[in-house]
């Protein structure tokens, strides 16, 4: 079991260095040039050249691939082009918040989607199977950009239920960060009004971020249950008279949490990816709008930079769904 | 069970009890400005040179002269109480006298020498507004040489607009930061640069508190602030990048102003209660490149066609909502030397005859690049690409639009291929030489160079006027310069965009500076 799960650590290197040669070399032909971007068009040509010079723009693609992966391997992730810092300390500065906000959607995703898709299951055909089926065909569809003002509207401009956009109330000054994961630095701080407001702010985006994930874990454990619900075994279990409640958690729902699992991990990445728009509809500080502004700007290091960390959230997802299976499913073996 | 019951109680508590504060208003003593401030980089004013830097640092650092409010005509002294031009045979020598008694926020006195160190500073460490000092300035580190405790003289070669260099001077980018202060946390050679991008060091009305990245900055009034007491004494610049998110927010009364507004979402406040609206001039002017050696383009009449066909009142009428006003010359509205000649709007009848006698009757075929994206006023370039389109159609020009990411279009533009570029420019700096020497100068290597028209009167007007330090002589030079590119030079100026701000009724005070910044010092509510 350790020799694989080293194998695969070992594994996602390789990935990461497959997923840098792709971005470096996709950013690379895109056909504008990013000291443009930078500097604008009051920028004379020889400022253009020591800017590009300074970049190490000048260089063949290759040549500066190599030197990229080089400062990498030293754990330099080079100077973002836009904010004229080091990658890492602005991927520092963003991730967290990211990750809170991906995390508590995951969350939401998980304790709504997986009892949804049970209960669709078991009463299937029946009123709460359709009413999921349009929930969560209709949380699939729904664009994020749209929900988030929805809910922003709603609860926050009309009802005043929950906190506007933001990590914080203005009148809130945030715990000194530790983490940058404000749940943890309020706790961490004994702030308990700190911690009580984040976790308030946290609701809105993280529905809205969620929902999307709710829907397709929902509509995953649906099928698979309905699945595993038809099997021999558990009609033995039946037979042999245990309840109703230990039939389904114990025999069909650890069954049918293979193919769910699956999801569940991709969804994690894509729910700390994807977050640009929840994130500018909430002015929530991540890496999702630090990905969007480097990209519109053409700062390859920073693309670089984020693409890795989404590559190794990606890939650490995927290893520990694996290792779930093998948790959930006794007949699956590392050797 | 029970403690998932507690948990679930606590975490539903948690949510909905402390509900009512939402419903709160900002507090009576801070002013709640929600804006977009995902470009800010740094607050060190020798570096910043983003619209949202340049707000913070604003209000917190003062200059040695400064333009006020809405006027960008008129100097007015701020750490500086007189100054003067002096012609020293091979240079110019600019003598400023400081105004007694003022202090730092950390209490040290302002002295001439901190001017100089600020000066210096700004061209040692060489980040992107340093160019206001060496380029157009063409200033070098001891050019700025104190003279006593208060008064320094800054030498400037003769190649340089004095004029234009005072304008510099009311820039952040001139800025005096306290040297020790700055100094005592320098790291290797960088004069303070890695903790002054978070720290303040200034004399203006306000420090900075906190800046918390694509989050907020906070300023707190300045207790040594040598002026009368800001009325606010908190100030938190939100970030909130969504304009409809920012409407929410001021409606909710969770904010007081909000920065930007579209026109639809400015229309809709007026009609609201307890918000008001209001409008701020911008310096911009979006405009169309002509390249004046491509054929037919090269023909003046041809270019004077084109101006004569365009609906400039429904361009601004229409798709702007009344969003921008209607400026021909190049040098924009707000600024010194500002030409109010408007003789253009749509005459299909002159335009046709002026292509008669171009010898282009039958009309011709023209590529418009267009930028992708919102252009300023609150419409997207593509509509004002089809708005022109169709307009010239009516002439008898075929436009055929091709719609471009913005950097791709600079590499075209800047390399003298496009036969016809929409887009936009703003000034570097509050002075009619942001505008006369790129517009109108060919040897600038700007955007009379990107167009190749390439006139000698009008390069040597802009450089006669840019020099000029008598103010009266000035402004006719600029009437001269502006008037003769109306006519001759290779532009369509369509407009000058305004911005829209949504406020709390009971906000006052706020005004716009059309270099894009404001001082929150006279704002109360």
């Amino acid at each position: 079991m350790s020799r694989y799960v080293l194998t695969r650590i070992a594994s996602t290197g390789l990935v990461l260095v497959g997923v840098s040669v792709l971005t470096f070399f996709i950013a690379h032909v895109v056909p504008a040039d990013p000291v443009l971007a930078a500097l604008g068009q009051h920028a004379r040509e020889d400022q253009i050249q020591a800017y590009r010079h300074a970049y190490g723009l000048d260089q063949p693609v290759v040549v500066q691939y190599v030197q990229y992966m080089r400062r990498l391997a030293g754990g330099d992730l080079g100077l973002s082009i836009r904010t004229r810092r080091p990658v890492a300390s602005d991927l520092a500065e963003f991730l967290p918040a990211t990750v809170e906000l991906g995390s508590t959607a995951w969350l939401i995703a998980l304790l709504l989607g997986i009892p949804a898709g049970i209960l669709s299951a078991i009463y299937k055909d029946r009123l709460a199977d359709h009413l999921v089926r349009i929930a969560a065909l209709a949380g699939a569809a729904m664009p994020v950009f749209w929900l988030g003002l929805l809910l922003l509207g709603s609860l926050y401009y009309r009802l005043h239920w929950l906190p506007g956009p933001g990590r914080l109330d203005l009148s809130i000054v945030p715990p000194p960060p530790r983490t940058g994961v404000l749940l943890i630095d309020s706790l961490v701080a004994a702030d308990g009004p700190a911690f009580a407001n984040a976790l308030r702010h946290l609701v809105l985006p993280g529905l809205t971020l969620g929902l999307f994930s709710t829907a397709v874990i929902a509509r995953m454990t649906r099928s698979a249950m309905l699945e595993v619900l038809n099997q021999e075994y558990i009609r033995t279990a039946r037979a042999k008279g245990l309840t109703r409640l230990r039939v389904l958690m114990h025999h069909a729902l650890r069954n049918a949490m293979i193919p769910t699992l699956t999801v569940i991990g991709i969804s994690f990445g894509n729910l700390l990816s994807g977050a640009v728009l929840t994130e500018t509809v909430f002015a929530w500080p991540g890496l999702g709008r630090y990905a969007t502004a480097s990209a519109v700007s053409l700062d390859f290091p920073a693309v670089m930079g984020v693409t890795l960390v989404v590559a190794v959230f990606y890939t650490l997802a995927n290893l520990v769904v694996d290792l779930l299976y093998a948790r959930v499913d006794p007949r699956i073996r590392y050797e | 069970m029970r403690i998932r019951l507690v948990l679930a109680m606590v975490v539903i508590g948690t949510l909905l009890g402390p509900q009512m504060s939402s419903r709160a208003a900002t507090a009576a003593d801070t002013l709640v400005y929600v804006n977009d401030i995902s470009d800010m980089i740094s607050l060190d004013p020798a570096v910043a040179y983003e619209f949202s830097g340049i707000l913070a640092a604003t209000n917190i650092y003062d200059t040695l002269v400064a333009f006020e409010g809405e006027d960008l005509t008129t100097l007015k002294p701020r750490l500086a109480t007189s100054w003067f031009i002096r012609d020293s045979g091979s240079r110019w020598s600019v003598t400023l006298k400081l105004r007694p008694g003022v202090k730092f926020s950390t209490g040290r006195p302002v002295t001439a020498k901190a001017v100089a160190f600020s000066f210096d500073r700004v061209i040692a460490l060489n980040k992107s507004p340093a160019f206001l000092f060496k380029e157009v300035a063409g200033m070098n580190e001891g050019d700025t040489i104190p003279v006593g405790t208060d008064t320094v003289v800054v030498s400037l070669p003769k190649t340089a607009s004095p004029q234009a260099f005072l304008s510099v001077l009311t820039f952040t980018v001139a800025a005096i930061v306290d040297p020790d202060e700055v100094m005592a946390h320098q790291v290797g050679t960088d004069r303070g640069e890695a903790w002054l991008r978070n720290h303040s060091a200034g004399t203006g009305p306000y420090t900075l508190d906190r800046w918390d990245p694509e989050s907020r900055v906070v300023l707190v009034a300045n207790p040594n602030y040598w002026g009368p007491k800001p009325n606010l004494p908190r100030v938190i610049i939100s970030h909130v990048p969504e304009s409809s998110t920012q409407k929410f927010l001021l409606e909710s009364g969770d904010a007081d102003i909000a920065a930007d507004l579209s026109p639809e979402q400015a229309r809709d406040l007026a009609t609201k209660p307890n918000v008001t609206t209001q409008k701020g001039k911008l310096l911009q002017l979006v405009y169309i490149g002509m390249n004046a050696k491509l054929p037919p383009l090269d023909n003046p009449k041809v270019r004077e066609a084109i101006r004569a066909s365009i609906d400039y009142d429904g361009i601004i009428r229409n798709l702007l909502r009344g969003e921008a006003k209607k400026v021909q010359t190049i040098v924009p509205d707000g600024l010194f030397g500002y030409n109010p000649s408007a003789p253009f709007q749509q005459n299909i009848a002159q335009a046709k005859q002026l292509l008669r006698e171009a010898g282009k009757g039958d009309g011709f075929s023209i590529e418009l690049l267009v930028p992708t994206g919102p252009a300023p006023g609150g419409v997207k370039w593509a509509d004002l690409g089809a708005k022109v389109q169709s307009d010239l159609a009516q002439a008898g020009i075929k436009v055929e639009i091709k719609e471009t990411a913005q950097a791709q279009l600079l590499n075209v533009y800047r390399a003298q291929k496009g036969q016809m570029v929409m887009i936009l420019w703003g000034p570097d700096f509050p002075d009619p030489d942001g505008n006369a020497t790129p517009f109108a100068d060919y040897e600038a290597h700007s955007l009379a160079w990107r167009n190749q028209y390439s006139d000698a009167d009008a390069s040597k007007l802009a450089k006669q006027a840019a020099l000029e330090p008598d103010l009266m002589k000035r402004q006719a030079l600029y009437r001269q310069l502006t008037e003769k590119v109306l006519h001759e030079g290779p532009y369509v100026i369509l407009y000058q965009p305004l911005k829209r701000f949504g406020l709390r009724a009971n906000v006052s005070g706020f005004v716009w500076n059309p270099m894009a910044f404001a001082e929150f010092r006279t704002v109360s509510k």
